[in-house]
């Protein structure tokens, strides 16, 4: 009897290992096409048109790294990053202060909590165009508008809120934050919850009380939680646009007009579908950084104990 | 809402003063959220409302449906209510079951690839989907997919999300199971639905209702990809009727009609939605 060659062996050895195969790409198949069809193309058609000048219809030409140096010289984006930029520091410290606030008020043992949590929860559920039907009525400059007239109680003049320079953003802020506080609370309370009560009890054998309690018990442990909620905020804070798009359009005066929401300007409005991809490029990269860096300033990920 | 009943921070002595004021700040949050929506419900029921003034009335006389014909005549409100439920039921249907498929996959498959494929998926994950939506829209009307359910539909067809979060619940059972369906004569298929998926059932309807949420309400992506009236969701549809400036209690009528069906969803499955967020503080 022949023995066999290494190559048949190894023919051999790569058939089994493909029959063992085979039996498992039909679970992963449709995934893997609807990911190549809406991800993996789209990918690589980014790259492909940040180089192109293109409306999609008659004009396509290739311009190399023109639209990349055009950023630097572009006014508009400039002014739509640091609009980003003013939303995401206004937002973030506030969500992460109210979401917590609520949460600690909230972990608590009384009659009634649970309905209370739920009716927090509330405005998460609901679409950015509810949110935006409801709060441009509220946001009205009216002297008898909903909110001019609560602020008119303790004898505040009538704002113009969205159609402000000044207050589109603010306003824009407000109405973020009512609408996620309570996806974060719950998140908050995961954390608060998952802190074993022994550890509250060994520190108050160790003579811990009150405010210290918390200073060395509750705030080293909600680090993770904290790290967690600040990333994932961030990376949405930067993405805004919904709410933007319905109530201001970026207005007044590009007050509101943030980064995607030029980029959608770009593309859907002025039909330069290659200086947008380039553009989107660059967004990908500027949220891919900041959340690196926070991800390492805030050891995101790693267990306290 | 279901996180857990107990409490961690600190052990309370019962203390009226403070339970009082506690429950007082509470409420003062609760008016807060709910109030808007009480707002908007009675706004919609109230006949030739131009503006919201306040102070206003929370009980309407006379009360009416008008708007909501006004809204069913003037806009295609219905069709993008059943749009909506269209593409969120199929959407959801679609992205849970391959979820399952896949994460089953992951977890048990020994098959080549299986590595780089799922590093591919965590890659994509990353991504953030408003940086992906230009060029998804150039690939879809370069495909002709542009006004077609298929491109409503298509991206919600599967999770890498879900895929990850399924694969974590087939990882959580033991082999000993797999092993006595093989015995028995089960191939992979029937393992999979009969012996593995009836134990993650629970996991599948966090992602079920995650994800139906998500898809109801997301805005950006079905705004691009719809450019006819007829082929919009609830959602982008709503988004219009917002920017048009009709009456006040046509609007409210369009929020309270977009924002029922979540409310209806949220009722039935709170603690779904609970368990999902805080098992993975990650919407769908």
């Amino acid at each position: 009897m022949a023995v066999a060659s290494p190559s048949q062996r190894a023919t051999s050895q790569f058939l089994r290992r493909l029959r063992r195969s085979l039996p498992w790409y039909p679970f992963i198949i449709i995934n893997a096409v609807v990911f190549l069809v809406f991800n993996l193309v789209p990918w690589i058609s980014m790259f492909r048109y940040s180089v192109l000048k293109t409306d999609l219809l008659s004009t396509r030409e290739f311009v190399g790294v023109a639209h990349f140096i055009n950023m630097l010289t572009d006014a508009k984006l400039h002014k739509a990053m640091l609009n980003t930029a003013w939303f995401t520091l206004m937002y973030i410290p506030l969500l992460v202060a109210i979401s917590l606030g609520v949460a600690v008020l909230v972990n608590r043992p009384l009659r009634g909590m649970k309905a209370f949590r739920a009716i927090y929860f509330l405005p998460n559920i609901t679409s950015v165009a509810v949110l935006a039907l409801i709060f441009r009525r509220f946001l009205s400059p009216r002297p008898d508008g909903p909110l001019n007239f609560l602020i008119g109680l303790v004898g505040i003049p009538p704002q113009r809120w969205l159609i402000d320079v000044y207050q589109a953003m603010p306003s824009i802020v407000g109405i973020s934050l009512w609408e996620a506080f309570g996806y974060f609370m719950v998140i908050w309370l995961a954390g608060l919850q998952a802190i074993p009560n022994e550890l509250y009890d060994a520190a108050k054998v160790d003579g811990a009380n009150g405010w210290r309690l918390h200073r060395y018990v509750t705030i080293p442990l909600l680090r993770p939680t904290a790290a967690f909620i600040i990333v994932i905020a961030t990376i949405g804070a930067l993405q805004v646009f919904g709410s933007i798009f319905i109530l201001t359009g970026g207005g007044p005066v590009n007050a509101t007009t943030t980064v995607v929401y030029q980029i959608y300007n770009e593309a859907f409005n002025f039909g330069r579908f290659g200086y947008a991809s380039a553009l989107s490029i660059l967004f990908f990269l500027i949220i891919l950084l900041i959340a690196l860096i926070q991800s390492r300033y805030l050891r995101f990920g790693e267990d306290v104990y | 809402m279901s996180v857990s009943e107990t409490s961690s921070t600190s052990v309370e002595k019962p203390n009226p003063i403070r339970e009082t004021i506690i429950y007082l700040l509470m409420a003062a949050v609760a008016i807060t959220t709910v109030g808007p929506f009480l707002i908007m419900l009675s706004v919609s029921l109230t006949q030739n409302i131009r503006f919201i003034t306040f102070p206003v009335e929370l009980i309407p006389t006379p009360m009416t449906l008008e708007n909501f014909q006004t809204l069913f005549a003037r806009t295609d409100a219905l069709r993008w209510l059943f749009n909506s439920v269209y593409v969120a039921v199929i959407s959801t249907l679609g992205g849970v079951i391959t979820s399952s498929m896949a994460g089953f996959a992951f977890a048990r498959g020994d098959f080549w690839g299986k590595n780089v494929i799922f590093v591919l998926f965590l890659g994509i994950l990353i991504m953030p989907d408003t940086a992906l939506i230009v060029p998804q829209f150039v690939v879809l009307s370069q495909l002709g997919l542009v006004n077609t359910y298929t491109a409503l539909i298509g991206p919600w067809f599967a999770s890498i999300f879900g895929t990850f979060l399924l694969r974590q619940a087939y990882l959580s059972i033991p082999r000993d199971y797999d092993d006595a369906g093989t015995i028995d004569g089960a191939n992979l298929w029937q393992n999979w639905w009969h012996v593995l998926m009836p134990q993650v059932v629970p996991t599948m309807a966090t992602l079920a209702v995650l994800r139906f949420m998500g898809n109801w309400n997301s805005f950006f992506y079905p705004m691009i990809v719809t450019s006819k009236s007829d082929m919009r969701t609830l959602t982008v549809g709503l988004g219009t009727v917002a920017r048009s400036g009709g009456d006040a209690g046509l609007d409210m009528a369009g929020a309270v009609l977009g924002f029922l069906p979540t409310l209806l969803v949220f009722i039935l499955m709170q603690r779904y939605i609970i368990r999902g967020i805080s098992l993975s503080g990650v919407k769908g």
